[in-house]
C-alpha cells in the first residue's frame, strides 16, 4: 500500500528521485511518443533531421573556408564535430521551453513528476543525436584520420556531460517559461547570441588570450572544445578541461533540478 | 511516524494491520492568487517594481478553509456543491496535483483521478498506442497494463479502431477510451471529476454498472458531480461543499435532500 503526504512543502531531492524513479516506463514511453509523432508518415524521416543541419554545414564550410578563412585544414572536419553538438543544445532547449505550455492539460489533470517531459523531450533528441554522432564518427575516422583515433572512446563521457548540461539548463528555463512569457521572444535572441559566443565555427583558440577565462564561463564553450579535441584533433582532453567541463556540468544539472524542484507544485495552478 | 497508526485508538495486536483511512484531509487550506492579474511580462514587471506603480493587487482567496475531511477504505463518497465551491480542488488536492496551502494531505493507495478526460493522449497516435501512453502517465507498469489490456479494449468497444489515430476520433469516442483506461486498471482510490456524462446512454449505463462493480470490490470511490440522480446511484456518503467549507456531510439521502432544499 502506497501512502503519500502532501503539505506545503516540495518534495525532499530523495523523494523526488524516488518518484521520477518509479516513473521511469513513462520516460521511454515518451521518448518514443515524441520519435514516432515526429517520423511517421514521413517517408524520407531521419533524412530531414539530418538534411537541415547539414545544409547549414554545407554553407558554413563555404563561407568560412573560402570568403572568411579560418585558418584550419579540413575545416569541414572541424564544423562537423562541433556543429550537431550545438544543434542538438538548441533543439532541446527549444522544446523544453514550450513542453509545459504544450501539456497543460496533463500538468492539471494528473499528478506525475513533470520534469518527465523535460528528461522525454531530450532523450528523443539524445536518440536521434547518437544516429548523427555515429554517421560523423565514420566519415571523420574514414576521410580525416584515415582510422579510428582511440579518442573517441571518451564520446560517451562528453554524451553524459552534453546531456547533463542540457537538462540543467532546459529545467530552469522550461520552470521560467511558465510564469513568464518573455521566455518565449527572449530565448532565440539569446540562442542566436550564444551561437556566435560559443566554438561553433571558429576554434577556442582564436578567441584572445586576454579574454579566453571569460569566454570559458560559457558551458557551451568547454563542451565544443572538447568535442573538437576528441573528435576533430584526435586527441585525449587536457584532464582539467574534462575534469572542469564534468563539475560544471553537473553543478548546472544540480542548480537547474533545484530550481525547478523549488517551482514545479504550482505549475498545475499556472499552465 | 506515520499518522494512521496515531489517528486509530484502538489497534489490535493480530496480524490483521490497523485499518487506514483511503484518504485523510486534516486543516487543508488552498489559497489560489488570481493570475489574471499576475505579472505575466516584463514590461509588468518593470512597471511595478521599477516605477513603482502598482498595476495589479494580487487578490488571494481561498477555495478550501481548513477542511477535515476522512474517507475510509471501500467508502463511496459525492461531492456536491455550487461552482466554485471547492470540490474539483478538494479533488486535485487528494490526487496530489494541488498542494494544499495549509495542513496536509494523507492518501494510502494507488490513485487514478480523471480530472480531464484523454489528458494525455496524442492526436497523432493510435487508440493502442495511447492506451500505452495515458497508462503510463498513470504510473501503471507496461506489465499490469498487459495483464488488463483487453478488458479496456472491450470495455471501450473500441477493438476496431486501435490502429486509427486518434484524430480521427470523435469526442465520445476518445472520452470512451479515456474513462476504460482509468476504470479498467482498478486502482484503490478512484477519483472523478464530472466526466460520468460521457458516450451514449449505453455506454453511461455501463459506466454506472462499472463503477458499482468497483466499489463493491472494494474500491473507494470519491465523485464530483452535478448530476445528482446519479449521485444517488453510486455513492453512500454525500459532502456538501459551500465557498471552501464542509456544509454537510452525512448520508446521502439526508445531504442532497438538504442540498435540494436550499434556499437559491
Amino acid at each position: 500500500m502506497v501512502t503519500t503526504v502532501h503539505t506545503r512543502q516540495p518534495l525532499e531531492p530523495s523523494r523526488r528521485l524516488a518518484s521520477v524513479w518509479s516513473y521511469r516506463e513513462l520516460l521511454w514511453t515518451m521518448v518514443l511518443r515524441n520519435l514516432k509523432v515526429k517520423y511517421q508518415r514521413s517517408l524520407l524521416g531521419f533524412v530531414w533531421t539530418l538534411v537541415n543541419p547539414l545544409l547549414t554545414v554545407t554553407i558554413l564550410v563555404l563561407v568560412f573556408s573560402h570568403v572568411v578563412r579560418i585558418p584550419l585544414p579540413h575545416y569541414w572536419g572541424f564544423l562537423l564535430s562541433g556543429y550537431f553538438v550545438w544543434n542538438f543544445m538548441l533543439q532541446t532547449l527549444n522544446t523544453g521551453t514550450y513542453i509545459f505550455a504544450e501539456h497543460s492539460r496533463l500538468t492539471r489533470s494528473v499528478a506525475f513528476p513533470s520534469e518527465i517531459l523535460v528528461f522525454g523531450a531530450a532523450g528523443s533528441r539524445l536518440i536521434e543525436f547518437v544516429a548523427e554522432l555515429s554517421l560523423i564518427v565514420i566519415v571523420l575516422a574514414v576521410f580525416l584520420h584515415h582510422a579510428v583515433p582511440v579518442s573517441f572512446t571518451l564520446l560517451p563521457v562528453l554524451i553524459l556531460l552534453q546531456l547533463l548540461l542540457a537538462v540543467g539548463l532546459a529545467l530552469p528555463i522550461a520552470t521560467l517559461s511558465v510564469f513568464y512569457y518573455d521566455v518565449y521572444h527572449a530565448l532565440p535572441i539569446a540562442l542566436t547570441t550564444l551561437f556566435y559566443l560559443s566554438p561553433v565555427f571558429y576554434p577556442a583558440q582564436m578567441v584572445p588570450e586576454a579574454a579566453r577565462e571569460l569566454y570559458f564561463l560559457n558551458p557551451m564553450a568547454g563542451l565544443l572544445t572538447l568535442y573538437h579535441v576528441v573528435l576533430y584533433n584526435g586527441q585525449a582532453p587536457e584532464p582539467y578541461l574534462l575534469g572542469g567541463m564534468a563539475l560544471g556540468s553537473l553543478a548546472i544539472f544540480l542548480i537547474g533540478y533545484a530550481i525547478f524542484n523549488r517551482y514545479v507544485d504550482v505549475f498545475a495552478e499556472i499552465v | 511516524m506515520p499518522s494512521s497508526t496515531a489517528t486509530s485508538t484502538f489497534s489490535p495486536k493480530s496480524s490483521e494491520p490497523v485499518a487506514a483511512p483511503a484518504v485523510e484531509l486534516r486543516g487543508v487550506s488552498k489559497r489560489f492568487y488570481f493570475y489574471e492579474h499576475r505579472t505575466s511580462s516584463l514590461r509588468e514587471w518593470f512597471i511595478r517594481r521599477v516605477l513603482r506603480r502598482p498595476l495589479h493587487v494580487r487578490r488571494a482567496e481561498f477555495t478550501l478553509r481548513a477542511v477535515d475531511l476522512r474517507v475510509e477504505r471501500g467508502e463511496s463518497v459525492a461531492l456536491v456543491g455550487p461552482n466554485g465551491s471547492g470540490k474539483s480542488t478538494a479533488l486535485r488536492l487528494i490526487a496530489g496535483i494541488y498542494r494544499p496551502s495549509t495542513g496536509r494531505v494523507e492518501t494510502n493507495g494507488r490513485i487514478t483521478a480523471v480530472i480531464e478526460l484523454g489528458a494525455g493522449f496524442h492526436p497523432e497516435l493510435t487508440g493502442a498506442e495511447n492506451i500505452a501512453l495515458y497508462a503510463s502517465v498513470l504510473g501503471i507498469t507496461r506489465r499490469e497494463l498487459a495483464a488488463r489490456y483487453d478488458e479496456i479494449v472491450e470495455f471501450a468497444a473500441m477493438s476496431d479502431f486501435l490502429d486509427t489515430p486518434l484524430k480521427y476520433y470523435s469526442s465520445g469516442m476518445e472520452a470512451r477510451l479515456a474513462f476504460s483506461v482509468s476504470v479498467c486498471l482498478q486502482p484503490d482510490i478512484l477519483l472523478l471529476d464530472e466526466v460520468l456524462a460521457v458516450g451514449d446512454q449505453a455506454f453511461r449505463e455501463r459506466c454506472l454498472h462499472r463503477l458499482r462493480a468497483y466499489h463493491d470490490r472494494g474500491g473507494t470511490l470519491i465523485l464530483v458531480s452535478h448530476e445528482l440522480d446519479q449521485v444517488r446511484a453510486l455513492c453512500q456518503r454525500g459532502i456538501w461543499l459551500e465557498r471552501g467549507e464542509v456544509v454537510r456531510d452525512g448520508p446521502i439521502d439526508e445531504v442532497l435532500a438538504a442540498y435540494r432544499a436550499k434556499p437559491r
